[in-house]
């Protein structure tokens, strides 16, 4: 656990290294995650109570509008970043541990178990995996943990890979085999060894895991598949494009315009920063 | 699927296909079969909002029979394996048709706006992209790649909706729905044709771009390493001129892993093209499989889900031909190990 604590410690200080951009990025996640923290706190109004009249444009007392019932955006956008990054870091974190077991049975077993889950991985990566997330959320039905369940299932094999990779690497080095002759056992192996080496990466791969699945969430919410009692940003896309009239009015401008630009920001942001520890971790790529 | 295995022999390239295809069906026959809760029951429990469908215990009772739930498992795959072969991807319950029929109808929309978006999309940005690596930490390779850097990671409804609010809605440059004008009679052909690119314009150009930034980046990464190759130096050494050396030599040899792209990116396409039918409301499968969701159409949600992996498939597996036929070094290693 040292190891692992200790290059998570490297990795934060790695981001001193930032671009601007990188910087900025930081900064914007780091806003949307306290609005999401406070959420009750900073909202003036309910985010599910009508507080004022339907589809006010931003002003006083409503710093960004309306929607049509009357209820204030900027608290359903508070209230919706804790949807996203519950449903971005939830899905990273279960990918990240899924994925994470699977290389490392797959890296340490090996013979017929790895080749089963390569198998299993090349059918994975050739699947279209939007639209199978769309048959398996109309079954399972809209729920957050039921999308996050989703969305991890199609993320995990990234994390698999890496891991198997690194296991196979590591398994040849003169200090593992040296561990093992002292009678080291598998579980002190990966808490030891295995699991600091391949963290950089994996925490690298997660926040890139959390961006996509923000992703897909607000494209699963779009469609209309998303959790109808969570309001995610998503959701509110949706309803704003299916009002009548959106396309005619000058509505769009504050009730469509705040939870894409929400979504925009945080997606932009994650990919940013992502790319700049990649860039720190892995200077190949 | 991707690279790992292309050196292998055509027959287990082709047994692994087999094999997928056949996962798809089965998940496709066992989803609604494990996931608990009755599709009929589903449907017939809700109230007669605007379309819903409700049915009567008869047609409950006949559903039962028709799909042969009261079987054995085994039967039911048997015999939905056979259905598969004839081309019978199960009944609409909504629509009141089969299957197969409302996708034939649909097809071809998504088809034509994947096709040219790919067309574009891989033209434009692997032509920029070596551009780019042409003039590589010169100003036009540090504009064009902060640009698609951006334009990457930009998810393709986001950008859609953008796109649709700003051009359709808020300047009326482009029709906000649809694929065609309803109701309008053309006096030639011409008239057609020109509405039909027109409703296609903004749908094409969202996919184009959001594909292009990868595309963009996969070029200049194979033109850079081709650059540093020593055959382009001995190119150089002969004395041949510089734009003979870049379109002959360097081109030709960075254009291998665009080639497969195209056909691999075809499943990320696809799910990008299934969001972008909802935001401009273009009448392909995409849109479909929404409505099918609404209301909850499960064999028709299933049917899309099938055609368009297959079709994934079946790009996959040809670009996997493709790629053996361009690179000799692939067809090399096929007959030392096969």
């Amino acid at each position: 656990m040292a190891g692992t604590y200790a290059s998570l410690q490297k990795l934060l200080k790695k981001c001193r290294e930032f671009s601007l951009l990188g910087k900025i990025s930081l900064l914007i996640i780091l806003l949307i995650f306290l609005a999401a923290v406070w959420a009750p706190y900073i909202s003036l109004h309910s985010h599910k109570i009508s507080s004022g009249p339907a589809l006010l444009p931003p002003g006083k007392g409503h710093p960004l509008g309306t929607d049509d019932l009357g209820i204030d955006l900027w608290a359903q956008l508070c209230h919706g970043a804790r949807i996203s990054l519950i449903v971005g870091f939830g899905t990273a974190f279960l990918a990240a541990l899924g994925g994470g077991l699977v290389g490392i049975i797959a890296g340490y077993a090996g013979g017929w178990v790895d080749k089963v889950i390569m198998r299993l991985i090349d059918i994975m990566i050739v699947l279209p995996d939007f639209p199978l997330m769309i048959v398996l959320a109309a079954f399972l039905g809209p729920s957050v943990l039921n999308i996050i369940i989703v969305l991890a299932l199609f993320s995990w094999v990234f994390p698999a890979r890496i891991v198997r990779a690194q296991i196979l690497m590591l398994k040849e080095h003169s200090f593992i085999k040296a561990a093992e002759t002292y009678g080291a056992g598998a579980w002190y192996l990966l808490w030891k060894h295995f699991l600091p080496a391949v963290f950089p990466l994996m925490a690298v791969n997660m926040i890139r895991q959390t961006g996509r699945a923000i992703v897909s969430e607000a494209g699963l919410s779009f469609l209309g598949l998303g959790d109808p009692t969570s309001k995610s940003w998503g959701l509110i896309i949706n309803h704003a494009t299916s009002f009548r009239g959106i396309y005619f009015t000058e509505f769009w401008k504050w009730w469509l315009l705040y939870p894409w630009l929400a979504l925009t920001l945080i997606v932009l942001s994650l990919a940013f920063i992502s790319r700049e520890l990649e860039r720190i971790v892995n200077p190949r790529l | 699927m991707g690279g790992n295995a292309v050196g292998q022999p055509h027959r287990l390239r082709f047994l692994e296909y087999g094999l997928t295809i056949l996962i798809v069906i089965t998940l496709n026959f066992l989803l609604p079969r494990v996931i608990p809760g009755d599709p009929f029951l589903v449907i017939s429990s809700q109230s007669a909002a605007e379309e819903e469908i409700v049915l009567t215990a008869e047609q409950r009772e006949f559903f039962f029979d028709y799909y042969g739930l009261d079987k054995s498992i085994g039967e039911q795959y048997v015999a939905y394996l056979g259905g598969l072969l004839r081309g019978n991807l199960g009944f609409s319950l909504y629509y009141k048709e089969p299957v197969s029929r409302i996708i034939m109808r649909r097809l071809g929309w998504t088809a034509f706006m994947v096709v040219s978006s790919l067309v574009l999309s891989t033209i434009i940005g692997s032509v920029l992209g070596c551009i780019s690596a042409w003039h590589r930490d010169k100003w036009p390779d540090k504009f064009l790649f902060f640009k698609f850097i951006v334009l990457a990671e930009i998810p393709v409804f986001l950008l859609g909706l953008i796109i649709l609010f700003v051009f359709a809605a808020g300047l009326g440059l482009f029709p906000l729905a649809g694929a065609v004008t309803h109701f309008a009679r053309y006096k030639n052909c011409w008239e057609k044709i020109f509405d039909v690119l027109h409703h296609a314009c903004l749908p094409v150009l969202v996919l184009t771009i959001s594909r292009m930034g990868g595309m963009y980046l996969l070029s200049r990464n194979s033109m850079t390493t081709v650059l540093k190759k020593d055959y382009l130096r001995t190119a150089r050494a002969k004395g041949l001129p510089e734009r003979r050396v870049l379109y002959r030599h360097a081109l030709r040899n960075a254009l291998l892993p665009i080639v497969t792209r195209v056909f691999l990116s075809l499943g990320t396409l696809i799910g990008g093209a299934i969001l972008v039918e909802n935001v401009f409301a273009y009448p392909g499968l995409g849109l479909l499989m929404r409505e099918a969701v609404r209301l909850h159409d499960y064999h028709l949600i299933q049917g899309i889900f099938l055609v368009v992996t297959l079709l994934v498939l079946l790009a996959n597996f040809f670009a996997d031909l493709v790629y053996a036929k361009l690179d000799p070094r692939v067809n090399q290693t096929n007959m030392q190990g096969g």
